[in-house]
């Protein structure tokens, strides 16, 4: 197995306001979000960051769609540094979250081929593949519906086709049943492992454990911006359900039980 | 560079796509000229006499020639004694009566004789009242005034080329010597640039904040910095396509403003005032040049402001004071004479306004109003790479 996706002593430290400290109840005047964290992740595999809120999952994700920079450390996708070759690396992921919104005004028609050509899609490639999603996702009846006019499943699926219009080798999914009703988060974990089946790479993160053991090759336990535990699922799983293990870390590393 | 172009498709669909802010736009510019017209012909109907009014001068001592020259006039005359001078008075101040000329016995005799050079002293004086808020009273003075400095100029030049009395063919027949052409000039030049600043910065102010706070806020901004798109690009591409927006949000006020201007300066509807025919091609030209630089660098500036701002409520509050200061740059154009030292020309918003007053006042240099566009364009450039610069920076497009 090949490693697609490897980073390296990530570190993300955020100043927190007056504000901020005061509804911490800490004063700190900084946060280290991302703690020297470091993990691999193969080609055709789901790996899954598992952790509390608040645990960096989001950060890291950020930082490896490059929305963000890391203060310290690297990580490499496909070959591209997302320091020092940024364009690269957004052009070979696939990034999906709630925060990031389609414009109300336009038709999921209309930002399919806006997105395929801000990457540089041919028509014919794009319009090929915008029949296929959409008729997948059941998109196709609402193609010239308003975004705003769309019910919330069906504006994720709509999301979820738009960041994927590249046919990306990498798709990362932060909390991706978030908000989501029980079929069409079945249709997202359902199309997550058909992407896995054609060799894509899937990092998602998650506070669900359920969704990691259905989901998951590999998985990486993050709590307080470090890395506690990385490995197979079966690894993980060998002595005591995932479940355990996240509380028996989570006592390990905050010094307190749940 | 083809993303540029894909940005400002969008943004441009997003405008033409969108009926209401297409329709606002024209309702603006269509209430402009509503409002303007309203407005002249309200002035003109406050300060105009009546027209079915016969104007009736009440007057002392006069004489016949005097009375002559003002029953010529279309002035109705009644000769009054001087006792009854302050009743006069009184009904005037009621608006009764429109004015009283109070001649001095023999005026005729007394303004002939006169001669500064020879006599010296004083010449005889008329005394005339009148009500200034009584817009058939002023009228009937203003009428009353010119006939009497008609009649001194009729003797004092009785032998000079000038007299009044002979009109030829190579003599002015105004003593204006200001040529429509200036009038127009003057009028257009003292008002357009405040009014053509306003509309431009409303106009880049109607779409910015909505455009790039609009979305920072609505979390699609970031939607697009995931994409391959260049930073850069994105900058170019809002910038470019939302002045292009702008420019045609302010051709439309514009040129309802210069089609109301005739009615608001009380011309009629013939503008027989106001002519904007009197600028030739290279003075729209630059004008053009001018207003589309200027444009740019106001959508810069409150592109910034926007990607700074949380919301586009808080953008818009942060764009309030600037809109304030180019207004009151705006007004500046309305007084005093056009700069024309060169490095006045390289002030952000000032230059504009002074290069719009001299063209349209038919009076700049060229240099002046070049330094002027490309110092616009320069500063819209630097301001485009800050634009990029805070699109990558990841504190002004993701601090809550």
């Amino acid at each position: 197995m090949s490693v697609i996706l490897k980073t390296e002593n990530l570190e993300k430290t955020f100043r927190l306001t007056a504000k901020q400290q005061k509804l911490q109840n800490t004063k700190a005047k900084t946060l280290k979000a991302v703690d020297n964290l470091s993990f691999e992740a193969y080609k055709g595999e789901i790996f899954g960051l598992l952790g509390p809120n608040g645990a960096g999952k989001t950060t890291t994700l950020r930082i490896l769609a490059t929305l963000i920079k890391a203060d310290g450390g690297d990580a490499i996708i496909d070959g591209s540094s997302v320091k020092t070759d940024p364009a690269a690396v957004r052009s070979k992921i696939g990034f999906l979250t709630s925060e990031l919104k389609l414009e109300d005004f336009f038709t999921p028609n209309y930002l399919f081929d806006f997105f395929a050509k801000l990457h540089n899609i041919p028509p014919d490639v794009s319009a090929k593949r915008k029949e296929e999603l959409f008729a997948k996702f059941g998109v196709d009846k609402f193609a010239e519906v308003k975004v705003s006019n769309l019910s919330t499943g069906m504006k994720q699926k709509s999301s979820l086709v738009i960041s994927i219009v590249h046919d990306p080798n990498i798709i990362i999914f932060d909390e991706p049943t978030n908000g989501l009703d029980v079929l069409t988060a079945k249709v997202v974990t359902d199309f997550l492992m058909e992407l896995k089946e054609q060799g894509k790479t899937i990092i998602v993160s998650t506070h669900i454990f359920s969704l990691v053991e259905k989901l998951c090759d590999r998985a990486g336990v993050i709590i307080n911006g470090k890395m506690t535990a990385c490995d197979t699922l079966e690894n993980l799983t060998k002595e005591k359900s995932l479940e355990d293990l996240f509380f028996d870390l989570y006592a390990e590393t905050v010094g307190e039980a749940v | 560079m083809s993303g540029i172009a894909t940005v400002m498709k969008k943004e441009f669909a997003r405008f033409f796509g969108d009926k209401r802010m297409v329709l606002s736009t024209l309702l603006s510019a269509v209430l402009i000229y509503v409002v303007y017209s309203f407005m002249g012909t309200a002035m003109q109907d406050m300060f105009a006499p009546d027209v079915d009014h016969t104007p009736i001068v009440y007057a002392v001592n006069l004489e016949a020639p005097i009375e002559q020259r003002l029953q010529s006039a279309g002035l109705s005359v009644r000769q009054i004694g001087e006792n009854e001078v302050d009743s006069v008075k009184e009904r005037i101040s009621q608006r009764d009566v429109d004015v009283v000329a109070v001649f001095p016995i023999g005026f005729v005799e007394l303004a002939t004789a006169f001669n500064p050079q020879t006599v010296g002293g004083l010449p005889p004086n008329v005394e005339v009242f009148f009500n200034s808020t009584d817009p058939n009273s002023s009228n009937t003075f203003m009428r009353v005034v010119g006939l009497l400095d008609e009649y001194e100029a009729y003797l004092s030049n009785r032998f000079s080329k000038f007299d009044i009395n002979r009109i030829d063919a190579d003599m002015p027949v105004s003593p204006d010597l200001a040529t429509e052409a200036d009038i127009s000039a003057t009028i257009i030049s003292s008002l357009m640039p405040m009014l053509l600043m306003m509309f431009l910065f409303t106009g880049c102010m109607a779409l910015a904040p909505e455009s790039i706070a609009g979305e920072k806020e609505r979390g699609t901004l970031a939607t697009l910095l995931v994409t391959p798109l260049g930073r850069s690009e994105l900058a170019a591409g809002k910038i470019l396509s939302l002045a292009v927006l702008s420019f045609l949000s302010g051709l439309v006020t514009t040129v309802a403003t210069i089609l109301a201007l005739p009615n608001l300066m009380g011309g009629g509807a013939d503008g027989a005032i106001v002519d904007v025919g009197i600028y030739s091609t290279t003075d729209y030209i630059w004008l053009g040049v001018v207003i589309l630089s200027t444009i740019l660098l106001s959508v810069a500036v409150i592109s910034i402001i926007s990607a700074f701002a949380k919301s586009v409520k808080e953008a818009n509050m942060a764009i309030s004071p600037l809109m304030v200061i180019v207004m009151v740059v705006g007004v500046t154009g309305m007084f005093g004479g056009i700069a024309e030292n060169p490095m006045l020309y390289l002030i952000p918003f000032y230059s504009s306004v002074q290069s719009m007053s001299g063209i349209l006042a038919l009076d700049y240099y060229t240099t002046n109003v070049a330094i002027s566009s490309i110092s616009n364009i320069v500063y819209a450039c630097i301001g485009g790479i800050a634009l990029t610069k805070m699109f990558n920076s990841e504190k002004v497009m993701f601090s809550k």
